[in-house]
C-alpha cells in the first residue's frame, strides 16, 4: 500500500467519523422527542385520572346532598305541618259542606 | 508526519471511548442487578408493601331503598349521617374530653354511665354517639378542629333512616333497628329487597394519599325503591279522623281500611295509636302492631252480610221471606239469643236492616251447617288474606266437626268466629267488585317494576251480588247505619257492635264496627272500620258509622266522586 493510498482510507475513516455525528444527534433528537411526547401524553392522562376520581367523588356528595334535600323537601310538606300553618298561621278555616260548588260541564 | 499524527489521536480516543463506555457498562449492570433483585427475587414483599401504602380495600354499605306513597312522596330515606367515636388512647384525656362533648350532643344518663364506664376499662374503640343530627354535627366541629383531641375522636360515615311524615302511615311502612335492619312493617317485610347488597372496593393513592383509581372487588347493589299503593293525603285524612273519634269516644284503639273496590289495592291503612318509626326502639310492642291485619276479633253483625250472601248464593231464602223474631228472645238448646230491639216478624231483608240476632240465627238454621261453613271459607275467613305485611292473623274458624247444636246460630250473627279486619274488607269487596275475592295489595311497584302479585277469584253470582248491595243501601238509608247516610251518593254497608271476651267470657265491652262501599251501584271504594272498646258510646251505627261517614265525605271530594243530583237539580255534601 502505497502512502497516497494510505491517505485515501485515512480520509474516507474520517469522512464516516464526521458524518456519524449529525446522525447521532438527529437519533437522540428522535428519542427526546418520543419520550417526551410520551410521557406529557402519560402526565395528561394521570391527570385526568385525578380529575375523574375527584368529579366521581364529588357526585357522591352532590347524590348524598340530593337526598337530603329530598328529605327536608318531604319534611316541609309533611301534611301535619302543612295543615298547622293553614289553620293556625294563616287562620284558614275548612270548608263546611254547603260552600262546596260542583259545576257540571255540559 | 501527517499519518503518524492522526494514528496517536485516534489511539488515545480510542481508550478514553473505552473508559467511558466500561463505566457507564459496569454502572448500568449495577442498576440492571439491582432491579432484577428489586423485580424478580424481592418482588412478592415489595408488591405487598407498596399494596399497603397505596391501595385500601373498604367495605361498601349499600344504600337502603326509599319508599314512597303512590304518587312518589318520600315515606322512607336513607341519608348519610356521622356517627361519632373516640379511640381511647389515654384515658385521662378521653375523661375530659368527653366531659366536653356530652353538653355538645344529647345522651341518655344511661348512655353516659356506659360510655365513662367504658373509658375507665379501657376500652380502646368506644361509641359516643351512632347517627348524629346536622346540629350535634355542627356542634363538635369545635372540638374536632383541637389540635389535642384531632386524633382521639373521629367519625364513621354511616346511613340514617329518617321518615319525614312521622306516624304517617307508621304501621305499613314500619321501622328499622340501628344497623338499618327491618323490624316492622314494609321495612322488615321486604328489607331483602329494600337493603341491598354491599360491596369492596380498591381505592389506589399516590403519595400524596391522593385517590387516582378505584378498583370494585365486589360492586355494591343498591337496595331497591318501593312505591307502596297508599295515597298519602288519603292516609292523612283517615288517621286524622280516626284517631279524632277514638279519642272522643275515649277507646283503646281503632284500624280503619280504605281499598280499591275494583283492583283490591289499599289506598289507606291506619291503626290507632300510631308511633313515630324513628323512636321504634323505644315503642311499646303492642303499639307497633298492624290492628288491620292482626287484630282478632267477633265480626258481631258485621258478619251477618255473609249470613245473607251465603243464603241468597245456595238459594235457600229470597229477600221478602218472613221470620218470626220471637219478640226479641229465642231459646235454642240451654242458650238464649237476644236482640236489642224486640221483633216479632221481620222479612229476610229487615233482618239485616235492622241486624236482628234471632232473624240471622233462624236463617243460620235453615243453610245449614255444611253450606254455610263453606260459604265462610270461600270468602276467606280462617286464612291469610296474603297482603305483604308482616303480621297478619289467620283468625280463628273452627272446623265442621267441632262445631256444637248452637255454633250456626252464633256463628250467624258474628260470634264463635275470629276474624281480623282486612279479612272483614276483604269479605265486603266480594260484593263491590262484583263477586270477586281480591287479594288485597299494598305494593304497586318495586324499582319501577309494576307488582303482578295479582289474585281473583270469582266466588259470588250477580244476581246475589244486586239483592245484598240493594240490602246494604237499605241498611244506611233506613236501618242501623243511618249515621253514615251522605246525600247524593248511596252507601252499602252494614253495622257491628259485638261483645269482647276477657277471661273465657263475653264482657260488656265492644268492638264497634262498619264496613261498606260506595257508590252502592258503581262501587269506587270499599271502607272497613273498628273501633275497639269505646267507652262513651259502644254501638257500631254511633260510633263506627259516623267514623265512616266522615271519612267518606272526604274521599268523595278527594277522589271526584260527585253525587247524583235530585230533582231539584241540587245536591250537598
Amino acid at each position: 500500500m502505497n502512502i497516497r493510498e494510505w491517505d485515501k482510507k485515512i480520509s474516507k475513516k474520517e469522512k464516516n467519523r464526521k458524518s456519524f455525528g449529525p446522525v447521532f444527534v438527529v437519533y437522540i433528537l428522535l428519542a427526546f422527542i418520543i419520550l417526551f411526547t410520551y410521557s406529557s401524553l402519560n402526565l395528561k392522562n394521570i391527570d385526568y385520572g385525578y380529575k375523574m376520581q375527584e368529579l366521581i367523588s364529588k357526585t357522591k356528595v352532590l347524590n348524598e346532598e340530593i337526598d337530603k334535600l329530598k328529605a327536608v323537601r318531604a319534611n316541609l310538606l309533611n301534611l301535619d305541618r302543612v295543615e298547622k300553618i293553614v289553620t293556625q298561621k294563616l287562620r284558614y278555616q275548612h270548608p263546611k259542606p254547603e260552600q262546596f260548588i260542583k259545576v257540571f260541564e255540559e | 508526519m501527517t499519518i503518524k499524527g492522526t494514528l496517536k489521536i485516534n489511539k488515545s480516543e480510542r481508550n478514553r471511548t473505552f473508559i467511558v463506555f466500561t463505566f457507564f457498562g459496569i454502572w448500568m449492570l449495577i442498576i440492571v442487578v439491582f432491579l432484577i433483585k428489586l423485580q424478580v427475587f424481592n418482588y412478592e414483599k415489595y408488591t405487598a408493601r407498596i399494596k399497603a401504602q397505596s391501595n385500601r380495600i373498604f367495605k361498601l354499605h349499600p344504600k337502603r331503598g326509599t319508599i314512597y306513597d303512590v304518587h312518589g312522596e318520600i315515606l322512607a330515606i336513607s341519608v348519610k349521617t356521622k356517627s361519632l367515636f373516640l379511640s381511647n388512647k389515654n384515658k385521662d384525656q378521653s375523661l375530659a374530653l368527653f366531659k366536653q362533648l356530652k353538653k355538645k350532643i344529647s345522651l341518655t344518663y344511661k348512655k353516659q354511665r356506659d360510655i365513662f364506664k367504658r373509658i375507665k376499662k379501657g376500652r380502646n374503640f368506644i361509641w359516643i354517639k351512632r347517627k348524629l343530627s346536622e346540629r350535634e354535627f355542627l356542634r363538635l366541629s369545635k372540638i374536632k378542629k383541637n389540635k389535642d383531641y384531632k386524633s382521639v375522636i373521629d367519625y364513621i360515615e354511616e346511613y340514617k333512616r329518617v321518615y319525614p311524615q312521622r306516624q304517617l302511615a307508621s304501621h305499613i311502612v314500619g321501622g328499622v333497628g340501628i344497623d338499618e335492619q327491618g323490624l316492622s312493617g314494609i321495612e322488615y317485610e321486604l328489607n331483602s329487597d329494600i337493603i341491598g347488597k354491599g360491596g369492596k372496593v380498591e381505592v389506589l393513592t399516590d403519595a400524596k394519599h391522593r385517590v387516582f383509581d378505584l378498583k370494585y372487588i365486589d360492586k355494591p347493589i343498591p337496595g331497591k325503591d318501593i312505591y307502596l299503593t297508599i295515597d298519602n293525603s288519603v292516609q292523612y285524612f283517615v288517621e286524622k279522623e280516626l284517631s279524632r273519634v277514638v279519642k272522643t269516644q275515649n277507646a283503646k284503639g281503632g284500624t280503619v281500611i280504605v281499598m280499591n273496590s275494583e283492583t283490591g289495592t289499599i289506598l289507606a291503612m291506619a291503626s290507632y295509636p300510631f308511633f313515630n318509626p324513628e323512636r321504634i326502639s323505644k315503642t311499646n310492642k303492642n303499639v307497633i302492631k298492624n290492628k288491620a291485619i292482626s287484630f282478632r276479633y267477633d265480626p258481631g253483625s258485621t258478619f251477618k252480610v255473609i249470613l245473607a250472601a251465603s243464603a241468597l248464593e245456595n238459594d235457600i231464602c229470597y229477600p221478602q221471606q218472613v221470620f218470626n223474631c220471637y219478640n226479641g228472645v229465642y231459646k235454642i238448646r240451654d242458650r238464649t239469643i237476644y236482640d236489642v230491639h224486640p221483633y216479632a216478624k221481620l222479612s229476610f231483608e229487615d233482618i239485616i236492616i235492622y241486624s236482628s240476632n234471632i232473624g240471622a240465627a233462624l236463617i243460620g238454621q235453615k243453610i245449614g251447617k255444611r253450606k254455610y261453613y263453606n260459604s265462610i271459607k270461600e270468602f276467606g275467613f280462617g286464612a291469610k288474606s296474603g297482603i305483604k305485611l308482616p303480621g297478619e292473623e289467620k283468625g280463628t274458624l273452627h272446623p265442621l266437626k267441632k262445631w256444637s247444636s248452637v255454633s250456626i246460630a252464633y256463628l250467624s250473627h258474628g260470634y264463635e268466629v275470629i276474624v281480623t279486619p282486612i279479612q272483614m274488607i276483604r269479605s265486603f269487596n266480594v260484593i263491590a267488585s262484583g263477586g270477586y275475592l281480591i287479594k288485597p295489595v299494598i305494593i304497586d311497584r318495586i324499582s319501577g317494576i309494576q307488582n303482578i302479585d295479582k289474585e281473583k277469584v270469582k266466588i259470588m253470582d250477580r244476581s246475589t251480588l244486586q239483592r245484598i248491595s240493594s240490602i246494604m243501601t237499605d241498611v244506611v238509608n233506613i236501618g242501623t247505619g243511618k249515621k253514615t247516610k251522605i246525600a247524593g251518593i248511596d252507601i252499602a254497608g252494614k253495622t257491628g257492635t259485638a261483645k269482647k271476651v276477657k277471661g273465657k267470657k263475653y264482657r260488656k265491652i265492644y268492638v264497634s264496627s262498619f264496613g261498606g262501599f260506595f257508590p252502592a251501584k258503581n262501587p269506587k271504594i270499599t271502607m272497613f272500620v273498628v273501633i275497639d272498646e269505646p267507652k262513651n258510646q259502644f254501638y257500631g251505627g254511633d260510633v263506627a258509622a259516623p267514623l265512616f261517614k266522615s271519612i267518606a265525605e272526604k274521599l268523595l271530594i278527594y277522589l271526584r266522586i260527585f253525587p247524583e243530583l235530585d230533582e231539584k237539580n241540587e245536591v250537598r255534601i
